[in-house]
C-alpha cells in the first residue's frame, strides 16, 4: 500500500536528467505543472496516513462508536446508549479487574522503578558496572511471551520456585503460586519486573550521569553522607527523569495483557484479571463487543491522561 | 587519620556492594541458565534430575525444537516473524521518513496539524484497536494473511518513527535545503540522495527497535490470525506455553529459547542502539 505510493511519484522525477549542470533552465509553468508542484509535497505524507488512519485511528474511532452498541458480530449493533458502561461499573468482575490492574500498577511502582532507582545509585560508583549492567538488561530483550513462558515453569507445582524452597528446607513455603488470588497476581508482577527492572535502571543512570560532579564533590566537602546526598541531592536532580519512569510504568500497568494471557488466561475463575485482559476475554471468547468497547474506553481514558502528563513531563525535558 | 579511616570504610562499602550486585546478578539471570538447561533433557530427565543439573545429551534440544515446531508450528512462526520483522520495519521506516520529510522541510498547510494525526497512533492502548481491525480484516478477506499481517505491523510502528523522524529532519532544515537548492534538485531527488543518507543513524535505530517490536508482538497474531503459516513466532510460542500450554517443559523452553534468537542477536550485535533507543523512548512513546 505504501509502496504504490511510492513508486508513483517516481517516474515524474527519474524521467528528468539527473545533474544540475545538463538540467534545461525552468519552463514557463503550465497549469498541470502548477497544480502538481501544489500537491506533490502532500504525496509523502499519503503512505503514512493512509496506514495510520485507515487502521489504527479508524479503529479508535470505531470501537468508541461500538461501545455504545449492543454487538454480537452476527446481528447488527444496536445502539443502547451508555448500558455498557454502567454494566461494567456495577459487574463485580470487573471491579476486580480493575483493583487487580491498581496492584499492577502499585507493583510495577515498586519492583522495577524503585528497585531500579536503588541499583542504579549502587551500581553508578561499582567498578565492572558495565557487565552487570548488561546482565541485569538482558531479561528486557526478551518478549513477554518468553517471560511468562519461563516464569510459568518457575511457578508450576513441580517447577524452579518450589523445588528450590524444598531444596533450602523451606518446604513450608512452598505452594501453587498461580492458583489463588492475590498470589497469583503478585508472582505475575514479579514475572513482569524480571524483564521490566533493567530498562528503568539504565534510565536512572543515565539521569545520574547528568548530575554535575562538582555539585556531589561539593556536598561531600559539607560532610554530607551517602544517605543525604540521596535524599538531597540525587533524587531532587533525578525529578525529570523519575517522572518519566514513573509515568510510563504506570501506562505500562494498565495495559498488562501478554504476561497474564499466556501464564493463566486472566483465572482461575477469573481471579488474575487485568483491565486488558477482561476486554479480550468479553470481545473475542464472549462476543460480547459493546461491552468490550466500553471497557477498552474506560482503559483509554485512564492510559491517555497519563500520557498527557508524560507528553508534558518529555515537553519540559526536551526545553531543557 | 580520620579521613584515611573513612576511605578504607569506603572501600570495604564498595567492596561489600559488589559482593551483593554480583550475588543478584547471579540470582537474576539463572532463569535464562535454566532455560538453556530444560532445553537440553528429555522430558523424563527433566522431572527426576535437579533443575540445574547438566543434561545427559545436550543435542536432544534439536529433537526439542524439532517436536515444538511440529506441535505449535513454531518453524512457521519464525519465518513469518522473520518477513513481518523485516518488511514491517522497513515499510514503516519509509513511510515515515517520508511524511516527516514533507512535515519538516516542504510547503504544506499545516504541517504540525498532519503530525499530530499520524503521532496520535502512540497514544491509545492496543485494546481499541483490537475488534474493528478482527472486524474489517473478516470483512476484506485480509484476515489470517500474511499481507494483512504487514500492512498491520507497517501501520503500527509508523507513528513512532515519525515522531524521530520529524526532530531529526527539524535539526537538519537549513543545511539541507541549502545544499540541494544549489545544484537545483526535485524534492523527490532532494530526499532520497540527501535527506536519507544524512538519516542513515536515525533509519537504523529504528529499524532496530521496530524489528524487534514486531518480532515480540504476541497479541495482534493472536487477533489478526489462525494458521500455523500466518501466526507469527510468539503467539505460535504461546500455545505451548503457560497454565493452558500444551507443550512439555523441555519443548516449551526450547522453543522460547529459539523464539529469542533473533533479537538477542541483534542485542548483542547492536548494544549501543538498544540504550540509545531506550533513551530516545522515553521522549516518544
Amino acid at each position: 500500500m505504501p509502496d504504490t505510493n511510492q513508486v508513483s511519484t517516481d517516474p515524474l522525477r527519474n524521467e528528468a536528467p539527473v545533474t544540475a549542470l545538463d538540467r534545461a533552465p525552468p519552463e514557463a509553468p503550465t497549469r498541470a505543472r502548477a497544480l502538481l508542484r501544489t500537491i506533490e509535497p502532500y504525496l509523502y505524507l499519503l503512505p503514512a496516513l493512509l496506514l495510520v488512519g485507515g487502521l489504527l485511528l479508524y479503529s479508535v474511532a470505531h470501537t468508541f462508536a461500538i461501545s455504545f452498541t449492543d454487538w454480537d458480530l452476527i446481528t447488527p449493533p444496536r445502539f443502547v446508549g451508555l448500558k455498557n458502561y454502567i454494566d461494567a461499573v456495577r459487574d463485580p468482575t470487573f471491579t476486580r479487574s480493575f483493583t487487580n490492574t491498581l496492584v499492577w500498577t502499585g507493583g510495577s511502582l515498586l519492583l522495577p522503578v524503585a528497585g531500579g532507582l536503588l541499583l542504579a545509585v549502587v551500581l553508578e560508583r561499582i567498578p565492572g558496572q558495565r557487565i552487570l549492567k548488561t546482565l541485569i538488561y538482558l531479561p528486557a530483550i526478551l518478549s513477554t511471551t518468553v517471560v511468562a513462558a519461563i516464569w510459568s515453569y518457575v511457578y508450576t507445582n513441580n517447577g524452579v520456585l518450589n523445588e528450590t524452597l524444598r531444596w533450602v528446607g523451606l518446604e513450608a513455603l512452598a505452594r501453587p503460586w498461580l492458583v489463588f488470588a492475590p498470589t497469583n497476581t503478585l508472582a505475575m508482577i514479579v514475572a513482569s519486573s524480571w524483564r521490566a527492572l533493567g530498562p528503568s535502571m539504565v534510565l536512572f543512570l543515565v539521569g545520574l550521569q547528568t548530575i554535575p560532579p562538582e555539585l556531589i564533590e561539593a556536598a561531600k566537602i559539607d560532610g554530607a553522607g551517602e544517605r543525604i546526598l540521596f535524599w538531597r541531592i540525587k533524587l531532587p536532580l533525578l525529578r525529570p527523569i523519575t517522572a518519566i519512569v514513573v509515568i510510563m510504568s504506570v501506562i505500562g500497568s494498565f495495559m498488562t495483557f501478554d504476561l497474564v494471557w499466556v501464564m493463566t488466561q486472566g483465572g482461575p475463575g477469573r481471579s488474575s484479571e487485568t483491565l486488558a485482559v477482561t476486554m479480550y476475554r468479553q470481545a473475542f471468547i464472549m462476543w460480547r463487543m459493546g461491552y468490550a468497547g466500553a471497557v477498552a474506553v474506560i482503559l483509554s481514558t485512564i492510559v491517555i491522561a497519563f500520557s498527557i502528563f508524560y507528553l508534558r513531563a518529555t515537553l519540559k525535558r526536551s526545553a531543557l | 587519620m580520620i579521613k584515611r579511616w573513612s576511605i578504607r570504610q569506603l572501600a570495604l562499602e564498595r567492596y561489600l556492594a559488589l559482593a551483593l550486585l554480583c550475588l543478584f546478578t547471579t540470582v537474576w539471570v539463572t532463569p535464562l541458565a535454566i532455560v538453556a538447561l530444560s532445553s537440553m533433557k528429555t522430558p523424563i530427565e527433566q522431572s527426576q534430575s535437579g533443575i540445574l543439573a547438566l543434561p545427559e545429551n545436550a543435542a536432544m534440544i534439536l529433537d526439542n525444537i524439532a517436536s515444538a515446531s511440529e506441535l505449535a508450528g513454531i518453524g512457521n512462526g519464525l519465518l513469518s516473524s522473520l518477513l513481518y520483522a523485516f518488511v514491517g520495519s522497513a515499510t514503516a521506516v519509509i513511510a515515515a521518513s517520508s511524511a516527516a520529510y514533507s512535515i519538516a522541510m516542504l510547503k504544506i498547510r499545516f504541517p504540525f496539524f498532519w503530525f499530530l494525526i499520524i503521532y496520535s497512533g502512540t497514544i491509545f492502548p492496543f485494546q481499541m484497536y483490537l475488534m474493528p481491525l478482527f472486524g474489517l480484516y473478516q470483512s476484506v478477506d485480509l484476515y489470517d494473511t500474511r499481507f494483512g499481517m504487514l500492512l498491520f505491523y507497517s501501520a503500527i510502528a509508523v507513528p513512532f518513527c515519525i515522531f524521530v523522524f520529524r526532530n531529526y529532519f527539524i535539526g537538519l532544515q537549513g543545511e539541507v535545503i541549502e545544499a540541494a537548492s544549489l545544484d537545483g534538485a526535485s524534492s523527490f531527488q532532494t530526499y532520497l540522495r540527501v535527506v536519507l543518507p544524512m538519516a542513515k543513524t536515525a533509519a537504523l535505530f529504528l529499524f532496530v527497535t521496530q524489528f524487534s517490536w514486531i518480532w515480540n508482538d504476541f497479541l495482534f497474531g493472536q487477533v489478526l490470525a489462525k494458521s500455523d503459516d500466518v501466526r507469527p513466532v510468539m503467539t505460535s510460542l504461546a500455545t505451548l506455553s503457560g497454565t493452558y500450554g500444551k507443550g512439555t517443559i523441555p519443548q516449551q523452553m526450547a522453543g522460547a529459547l529459539t523464539a529469542s534468537i533473533p533479537t538477542l542477536i541483534l542485542f548483542f550485535a547492536l548494544q549501543k542502539h538498544f540504550m540509545q533507543g531506550l533513551i530516545l523512548n522515553t521522549a516518544g512513546e
